[in-house]
């Protein structure tokens, strides 16, 4: 990974834009870096042209105008399985990934292709099952385990790649609360560790607690770059890109409106605050109105 | 509109040594919203199978005890009915949209759906039109089913399954790839569908914090049993199997947990304490209650 320094323009879109056959336009003129290091949420409705972003990345999809470099090489000129040993995905739909009767096989595929094999082979694929608790299905056919757990095997078989970038299409979807930031753990050790990552999700608690950088498409377009603060701030933007806020920043501010406030919010630390104002007394700058909405559109 | 009678169930897939689902007893009243949650793997796909007849009609595997539909005309095990028949009472969205399409454009698929249960000709592009603005893709209605994004081939198996608006509707995970807006949308309409026609909704989710405003009964699963079930505010108060399962517990019942241990709240098993906060609402009029004192 010493090829890429921290910082280094990574992923690059430059006018990117990408028409299907169908004569969709699903992006247009889309202008984004992603440095090395960095972990970027995308967001957006239904149908704004996440995947076909993210797509081009590993080089599955073409510009059909503007250009896309990967590590500063145009993507038109590499081949996709040269281009898989800088960047690994987990696809959206874990049934377009899994294509192996044995989960061994199907974790083991990637590094394989890099030219592992032996133990070191096998110790890639028994932690990167370790990690998404798949260790007792090893020897099971992935089609025989449940959908979170399919998408979880496909969670394993980018790990075992190492690759400098890690891109997830939906990678907590499906999962419980404790499995999605048990995923969200290992992707930010990684990052951590100096990996690229770019996850595309739906979850709003999730960019606002693990984002440092939130990318929102809407109808092809970049609609926002920039922090999770920036964008639960703007509401018009909330609106137009289908988005909410999470519901404990939902709840923080609403309870501003009684004038508690509390500087990292949790349901606990807003309770804390609440506590204490009733101990001060009964107060006297309460607004009586109920239901009062002010703060969420 | 049947009642759902699950008897002691217990189904393992074959050649497995550990069952999917383990004695399971649950009924389900007709005109009931129901939602279950649970980690992956607890079972929860296994157990819808098992009500719509995917088990044991296309799924085999050993299964003991049995789930009955009551009608008036009588009671029925689900394995003893025919899958035509089950098709007339109950519509399934899978875990998997992509796989459960089956037509070529997106009209096709809602219509194919309709002509599978006998709906009349004259009345087949209003329901159409209808299911797809309900799932908001009416814009979608000529698009090739193979060439729509995840989340929005996930809004065609929903509105398929609108469009049929049969008196039993099972959904497993249908908002795991919808956005936010989308989502809400979604659930909204599934709460209409269920206020004003009475129809049975069993819904497999992990956003407990959208369904439990919506639903009649939370049901919590664990390693192919039932762990917890009841209405929303009665479940919501046990934190501690929330915890210990691993399921996230919503934001305004947190607040609500978190007051008791501050001591601004009784415990939450005293008489006179007040109910659980569903929504961010509530709990904005509860703590508003506490500050003034009321
Ligand atoms: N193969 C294809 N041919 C034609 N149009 C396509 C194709 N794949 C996707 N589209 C269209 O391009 C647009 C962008 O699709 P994309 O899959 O990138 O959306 P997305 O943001 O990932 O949405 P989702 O959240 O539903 O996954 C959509 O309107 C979709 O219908
Ligand atoms: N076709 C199958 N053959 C063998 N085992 C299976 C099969 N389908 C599921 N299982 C196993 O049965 C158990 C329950 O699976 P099920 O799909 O019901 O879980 P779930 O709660 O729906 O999980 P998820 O949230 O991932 O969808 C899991 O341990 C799974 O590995
Ligand atoms: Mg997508
Ligand atoms: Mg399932």
């Amino acid at each position: 990974m010493d090829v890429f320094p921290a910082g280094h323009p990574l992923l690059q879109a430059q006018q990117l834009k990408h028409t299907f056959r169908t004569g969709r336009c699903a992006l247009q003129s889309v202008n984004v870096t992603i440095h090395a290091g960095e972990m970027v949420a995308i967001i957006g409705r239904n149908g704004a042209g996440k995947t076909t972003l993210t797509k081009h990345f590993n080089g599955l999809l073409k510009p059909t105008a503007g250009t896309v470099l990967v590590g500063g090489q145009d993507t038109r000129r590499v081949s996709v399985a040269q281009l898989a040993r800088t960047v690994s995905y987990v696809f959206q739909n874990p049934d377009h990934q899994i294509f192996h009767g044995r989960l061994f096989d199907e974790v083991a595929f990637g590094p394989r292709n890099l030219g592992l094999s032996g133990k070191e082979l096998d110790q890639r694929v028994a932690s990167a099952l370790d990690a998404v608790n798949l260790a007792a299905y090893v020897d099971r056919d992935p089609a025989e385990l449940s959908r979170g757990q399919r998408k979880r095997a496909t969670i394993a078989s980018v790990l075992a790649m190492k690759t400098p970038v890690l891109i997830l299409d939906e990678p907590t979807s499906g999962q419980d609360y404790q499995e999605s930031r048990q995923i969200m753990a290992i992707l930010q050790q990684l990052h951590q560790q100096g990996h690229t990552i770019l996850l595309i999700t739906h979850d709003m608690e999730l960019v606002q607690e693990q984002a440092q950088r939130v990318l929102v498409l809407g109808d092809g377009q970049l609609l926002l770059d920039g922090s999770p603060d920036e964008l639960f701030r703007q509401a018009s933007l909330l609106q137009i890109a289908g988005l909410r806020r999470p519901p404990i920043i939902d709840l923080q501010h609403r309870l501003e409106e009684l004038g508690l406030t509390a500087s990292v919010p949790t349901a606990e630390s807003l309770a804390a605050a609440l506590a204490s104002r009733i101990q001060q007394g009964p107060s006297v700058h309460v607004d009586p109105t109920p239901g009062r909405n002010a703060a969420c559109p | 509109m049947p009642k759902i009678t699950i008897d002691n169930l217990s189904f393992a897939y074959p050649d497995t040594s550990t069952e999917a689902l383990k004695e399971i007893q649950l009924t389900i009243e007709p005109g009931e919203f129901v939602a279950i949650t649970g980690a992956t793997g607890a079972g929860k796909s296994t157990l819808l199978r098992c009500i719509n007849g995917i088990i044991p009609h296309f799924q085999p595997g050993t299964l003991q005890g049995a789930v009955y539909l009551e009608t008036s005309a009588g009671r029925s095990a689900v394995g003893r009915v025919s899958t035509p028949h089950l098709a007339r009472y109950i519509g399934s969205v899978f875990d998997d949209p992509e796989g459960q399409i089956v037509s070529p454009i997106v009209e096709e698929e809602i219509a194919f759906a309709l002509e599978n249960t006998g709906v009349d000709p004259t009345q087949m592009d209003e329901r159409i039109q209808h299911a797809l603005d309900d799932c908001g893709i009416a814009h979608l209605r000529q698009h090739p089913t193979n060439r729509l994004s995840g989340g929005q081939k996930q809004r065609v198996a929903i509105a398929a399954a609108l469009a049929l608006a049969p008196s039993i509707l099972i959904l497993d995970e249908p908002t795991s790839e919808l956005d936010p807006d989308g989502t809400e949308a979604v659930l909204h309409v599934l709460s209409e569908l269920h206020r004003q026609r009475g129809i049975t909704v069993i819904i497999v989710e992990q956003k407990i914090n959208l369904l439990a405003p919506l639903c009649d009964r939370l049901v919590l699963m664990d390693q192919g049993r039932i762990v917890l079930e009841g209405p929303p505010r009665q479940v919501l108060r046990q934190a501690d199997v929330f915890t210990q399962l691993g399921i996230e517990l919503p934001v305004p019942a947190r607040l609500m947990h978190a007051l008791v241990k501050e001591g601004a709240l009784p415990p939450l098993d005293s008489p006179g304490a007040p109910p659980v906060p569903l929504t961010v609402d509530e709990a904005y009029t509860l703590s508003q209650a506490l500050l003034t004192g009321s």
